[in-house]
C-alpha cells in the first residue's frame, strides 16, 4: 500500500467533471491537490440519472428486455440476461440447452468488442492514438459479426424470457471462424503494441495501484477485482447458461507477467487475456453446440400470460466485461409489469477502488485510472437527491430511516389487505 | 544602418511573416494528413488549418471574467511576433537577401529569442485565471526549463568545434551554413553528431507542446491547459504561432545539420533566379523530411509522458546523450 | 526501449485507408446541388457499405391481413405503434421504433416484417416515409 504524506489537511483544490475530456460520461472528482500531486480524492456520481427503472415498472416483462438492453450502450447483453434469468427463475422456465449455448456465444463476442472498445479509450486517455484507432479498427471486426449474427451492431434484441430469439446455424460458422482467425493475429498485434510500449509501461506501471487487501475490502468485481489478484468471476463461481461446460479460469495477471500489482498495466493485460479466452470460449461453444429448441415458450402471447401468473422474486447474474450484473425482480400474479425491479450495474461496486487508486498519484494519471475500471457512469446511476436546486447526499442514518419507514409502510398495507 | 535598410528589412519582415504563417499552415495540413494515413485514416484536406483559421477568425474572441484582459489579450501577439522575429535570424538554403538579419545574431540569441512564444503562452496561460490554464502553465515552464540542457549541449558543441577550429564567429549560423560541421569531424565525432541530431530532433516535440512531451497542453488531462480559455482571434494567434515555430525549429535543425544546398551537390551553374528555386524547393523539402520525423512520426507512435518524466527524460536520457555527443565530438579533436 | 507500432505505422502510410468513405470525399458546397450532379451522372457518390441478410431495419406492414388484435402493440417496447380503433388497424412510427422485431414474432397474422432497408433519416419525425400505415 502507497503510503501518503500528507503535510497539510488539503493542498489546493480542484475539480474535473462533470463535463471534461477526460470523461466519457459525467461523474465528478474532487481533489485536494499539492502541485502535481493528488493528496486527497473523492467523486460525486448521480450526474446522469435517467429514470430507467421507473419506465420498467410501467411495462411487462417483454418490454422491460429491450428496455434493459439499453441501460449500457455497450453491453448490449449484459442487462437482458440478467433481468431474463431473473424472471426466469420466478416464473420456472427452463431454458433449452441450444439457447444457453447461443446466449454464451453473443455475450462472449460482446466482451471482445467491450473490452477492445475499452483498450481504445484507454489508448486516448494516454494520447496514444495510433492505439486508440488500432484497437477500434480490429473492434469493426467483431462489430461487423455481431451485426451478421443478430441484425445489429449494437443492440442485439437476441435474447427472450425462456431462450433466444434467432438462432446461430452452420451456414455462419465459417464466417465466426474467419473473424475468430482474424482476432487471433490481432491479438497478438494488440499484446505487442499495448504491453510492450515503453511509453505505455511508463504511464501504467505501478500508477493507480489496487492492492489486493484494498481490493478485498472494497469488493471490486470483474476485470477490476482479477487484475488485482482476486479470483472471482461468476461464470466460474456460479456457471450460467453455457459456461458450465466450458473450460473457463479465472484470468489474473500472473497468467501472463507472472506477478500481481493491481496497477492500470495489470488492469490492459487481464481484459487482453479476456480477449483472447473469449475467442477460445466462442470457438469451443461452437463444438459443442448441441441440437435443439430456441425457446421454452415459443409464442410470445402464451409467455406473457405464464408471467401474468407468475408470482415471487429472484436475482438474475451475468458476468459482464465489466464484471458482476445483478438485476433484482419481483413479479405479482395478476400484473404485467414487475412490481420492483433493481439493477446492480457492475461499475458500482467498482467506483469506490477510485479513491486508493487516486491518492498519491498525478493530476496526469486521472484519466487513465479513471478509465481503468472501465466505468459505465450512466448504466450505474441510480438516483439523484436534488431539493431546491441543491443537490444531497444521504447519510447511512438517513438512509436507515427511509428503510425502516417503508418496512412500516409495506407491513400496514399487507396487514391491511 | 540607414532608414533605407531599415525600412528594407521592415518590409522583408512582413513578406517572411507571411510567408511563414502561409509555410506553417501547410506543414500542419500535410502533418495531419501524413498522421491520418499511418493510422489508416483517410485524414482531413491539406488545407484544413487555414479553415480553422478563418473560422477562428470569425469567431467571437472570449475573455474570461476573471482573467488580465491586457496580458489576455496581449500573449498571444507577443508570441507569434516573436516566433516570427526568430524566422529573420535564421538562413535559409543560401537564398540572397536571407536571413533578413544577417550578421545582427548568433546561435545563443535564437536560444533566447525561442524562449519567448512559449513565454508569452505562460503569461497568457497565468492570465486566463482558470485553475487548468494555471496547471497547463506551470507544466510549461517546467517543460521549457527541461528542454533547455539538449539544446544547450548540442548549440555548445557546434560552437566549440568551430572555435577549436579557429574560426571566427563560432556561435554565428552563417558559419555553420558555410561549413557543414559533417566535413570537419572524424569517425568519433560523426557518432557524437549523429547523437546530437536524435537529441535536437527530440527537443523539436517539446518545443512545439506536441506528444510526447504535450503536458503543459494535455487535452485529456487538462483540458487544452495553457489554451483552455482561449478562443476566436486570440487562439488563431496561438495556433499561428505554433505553425511558425514549427517553421522555425525545422529550420534551425536544417541550418545546423543539413546545410547544403542542391545546386552545390550537382554542382551545376546557372542563374541566380533558377538556382534559389531550387534551392528553396529543396529547401522546403528537408524541412518537410525533419518535420516528419520529429513531429508526426514520434507524436504518433507514443503515450504522453507525465510531467515529471517530461523532465527525467529531457534530463537523465536526452541530456546524457546530448552532452555524451558534446564529449565525442571534443575528443574527435584530439585523434 | 521499443515502440512496436512504428513498423506497423509506417507500412500503413502506403496502405489504403481503412475508413469507410461518405458518400461524397468531402462537404460539397451544396447538398442538392451535389445530388443533382449525381442525377445527371456528372458526379458520383461511394456506395454504402453493404448491410448483412439479417439486418433490422425499417418496418414493413401489411394492412389487408392484419386483423387488428393489437398484440403487436401489448409487446412493443418503445410505444411506437399505434392502434386505429375504427378500422381495427394499426400505424407505426419508425421515427420511434427500436427495430427489435418483437412485434412481428407475436403477431397471429405474420402480417409485420423487418425490411432491411437503414438509410431511415429526416427532419420531420412524421415525415411520411417515416409513419407505416400500408
Amino acid at each position: 500500500m502507497k503510503t501518503i504524506e500528507v503535510k497539510k489537511p488539503s493542498g489546493y483544490f480542484t475539480q474535473i467533471g462533470p463535463a471534461h475530456p477526460a470523461l466519457k460520461e459525467p461523474v465528478m472528482f474532487n481533489l485536494d491537490v499539492e502541485g502535481e500531486r493528488i493528496i486527497k480524492a473523492d467523486f460525486a456520481p448521480g450526474m446522469s440519472h435517467r429514470g430507467i427503472e421507473w419506465m420498467g415498472l410501467r411495462r411487462n416483462c417483454i418490454q422491460v428486455i429491450y428496455l434493459a438492453e439499453r441501460i449500457c450502450g455497450i453491453c448490449g447483453i449484459t442487462h437482458s440476461i440478467s433481468f431474463v434469468r431473473a424472471v426466469e427463475q420466478i416464473a420456472q422456465i427452463q431454458v433449452p440447452v441450444r439457447a444457453h449455448y447461443i446466449r454464451s456465444i453473443v455475450g462472449e463476442l460482446e466482451r471482445i468488442h467491450s473490452h477492445l472498445l475499452w483498450a481504445g479509450v484507454a489508448a486516448h486517455e494516454l494520447g496514444f492514438d495510433s492505439a486508440f484507432y488500432l484497437a477500434w479498427r480490429v473492434r469493426e471486426n467483431v462489430m461487423d459479426l455481431v451485426e451478421y449474427l443478430t441484425g445489429n451492431r449494437v443492440h442485439y434484441a437476441m435474447i427472450q424470457i425462456g431462450g433466444v430469439r434467432r438462432d446461430i446455424t452452420r451456414e455462419q460458422f465459417p464466417r465466426i471462424e474467419e473473424s475468430m482467425k482474424f482476432f487471433d493475429n490481432a491479438y497478438d498485434q494488440l499484446a505487442r503494441v499495448f504491453l510492450d510500449d515503453t511509453t505505455v509501461q511508463m504511464r501504467c506501471r505501478d500508477c493507480g495501484v489496487l492492492t489486493y487487501e484494498e481490493a478485498r475490502q472494497l469488493c471490486p468485481v470483474g476485470p477490476t477485482a482479477r487484475a488485482s489478484g482476486i479470483k472471482k468471476d461468476v461464470r466460474v463461481d456460479h456457471p450460467y447458461a453455457g459456461y458450465a461446460d466450458l473450460d473457463i479460469e479465472y484470468m489474473t495477471p500472473d497468467r501472463l507477467t507472472g506477478e500481481v500489482r493491481g496497477d492500470v498495466y495489470d488492469r490492459i493485460v487481464v481484459r487482453l487475456l479476456e480477449v483472447k479466452q473469449s475467442i477460445a470460449l466462442v470457438r469451443q461453444l461452437l463444438e459443442q453446440m448441441p441440437d435443439g429448441p430456441l425457446l421454452a415458450i415459443p409464442k410470445p402471447a402464451v409467455l406473457l400470460a405464464k408471467l401474468k401468473g407468475a408470482a415471487g422474486e429472484a436475482v438474475g447474474r451475468h458476468e459482464a466485461p465489466r464484471g458482476e450484473v445483478m438485476h433484482y425482480v419481483r413479479l405479482e400474479a395478476g400484473k404485467d409489469e414487475p412490481v420492483s425491479w433493481k439493477v446492480k450495474a457492475s461499475s458500482y461496486s467498482n467506483y469506490l477502488s477510485w479513491i486508493p487508486m487516486m491518492e498519491g498519484e498525478q493530476i496526469a494519471d486521472i484519466p487513465i485510472i479513471a478509465a481503468s475500471i472501465d466505468p459505465c457512469i450512466s448504466c450505474t446511476d441510480r438516483v439523484a437527491l436534488v431539493q431546491d436546486g441543491n443537490r444531497r447526499v444521504l447519510t447511512k442514518a438517513e438512509l436507515h430511516r427511509l428503510s425502516v419507514e417503508k418496512t412500516r409502510r409495506i407491513q400496514a398495507s399487507l396487514s391491511a389487505r | 544602418m540607414s532608414v533605407n535598410e531599415i525600412l528594407l528589412a521592415a518590409g522583408g519582415a512582413l513578406i517572411m511573416a507571411f510567408f511563414s504563417m502561409v509555410g506553417g499552415l501547410w506543414f500542419a495540413g500535410i502533418d495531419r494528413v501524413l498522421a491520418a494515413r499511418m493510422q489508416a485514416r483517410i485524414g482531413p484536406p491539406v488545407r484544413q488549418p487555414f479553415l480553422d483559421i478563418a473560422k477562428l477568425m470569425i469567431k467571437q474572441n472570449v475573455v474570461p471574467a476573471n482573467a488580465i484582459p491586457w496580458l489576455f489579450n496581449g500573449a498571444p501577439v507577443v508570441a507569434l511576433a516573436s516566433a516570427v522575429t526568430i524566422l529573420l535570424y535564421i538562413p535559409m538554403a543560401g537564398i540572397p537577401g536571407l536571413p533578413i538579419l544577417q550578421g545582427h545574431g548568433d546561435l545563443v540569441l535564437i536560444m533566447y529569442l525561442l524562449i519567448l512564444p512559449a513565454l508569452a503562452m505562460v503569461a497568457g496561460g497565468l492570465a486566463a485565471g482558470s485553475p487548468y490554464a494555471t496547471i497547463g502553465a506551470q507544466r510549461e515552464m517546467v517543460t521549457m526549463i527541461a528542454y533547455e540542457l539538449p539544446l544547450a549541449a548540442t548549440i555548445i558543441a557546434f560552437a566549440w568545434k568551430f572555435a577549436s577550429l579557429g574560426i571566427e564567429h563560432p556561435f554565428s549560423l552563417a558559419t555553420v551554413a558555410a561549413q557543414p560541421v559533417w566535413t570537419l569531424v572524424g569517425p568519433v565525432g560523426f557518432m557524437g553528431l549523429l547523437l546530437l541530431l536524435v537529441t535536437m530532433l527530440l527537443v523539436v516535440p517539446g518545443e512545439l507542446g506536441r506528444i510526447p512531451f504535450d503536458a503543459p497542453e494535455a487535452e485529456t488531462e487538462i483540458a487544452g491547459g495553457l489554451l483552455v480559455e482561449y478562443s476566436g482571434r486570440n487562439l488563431a494567434l496561438f495556433t499561428l504561432s505554433l505553425a511558425v515555430k514549427t517553421i522555425v525549429v525545422t529550420s534551425l535543425i536544417v541550418g545546423l545539420f543539413f546545410p547544403w544546398n542542391l545546386t552545390d551537390i550537382l554542382a551545376v551553374a546557372c542563374c541566380a533566379t533558377t538556382a534559389a528555386m531550387i534551392n528553396l524547393a529543396f529547401f522546403i523539402l528537408k524541412l518537410l523530411v525533419v518535420m516528419f520525423f520529429s513531429v508526426t512520426l514520434v507524436r504518433i507512435s507514443v503515450a504522453r509522458f507525465r510531467i515529471n518524466q517530461v523532465v527525467d527524460v529531457y534530463w537523465k536520457i536526452l541530456g546524457v546523450l546530448a552532452l555524451l555527443g558534446m564529449f565525442l565530438v571534443m575528443a574527435d579533436a584530439l585523434f | 526501449m521499443t515502440f512496436p507500432i512504428v513498423p506497423d505505422l509506417l507500412s500503413s502510410l502506403f496502405k489504403k485507408p481503412n475508413t469507410n468513405p461518405f458518400p461524397a470525399p468531402q462537404l460539397p458546397p451544396t447538398v442538392t446541388g451535389l445530388l443533382d450532379e449525381v442525377n445527371q451522372g456528372k458526379a458520383e457518390l461511394n456506395p454504402p457499405v453493404p448491410a448483412p441478410e439479417r439486418l433490422r431495419g425499417k418496418m414493413t406492414y401489411n394492412r389487408e391481413t392484419c386483423i387488428g388484435c393489437n398484440l403487436c402493440i401489448k409487446v412493443c417496447p418503445a410505444h411506437a405503434i399505434e392502434a386505429i380503433p375504427a378500422v381495427k388497424k394499426v400505424r407505426f412510427y419508425v421515427s420511434q421504433c427500436i427495430q427489435c422485431g418483437q412485434c412481428t414474432e407475436i403477431c397471429p397474422k405474420q402480417c409485420l416484417a423487418l425490411s432491411g432497408e437503414f438509410l431511415n433519416a429526416s427532419h420531420d419525425r412524421y415525415d411520411r416515409s417515416l409513419i407505416v400505415e400500408r
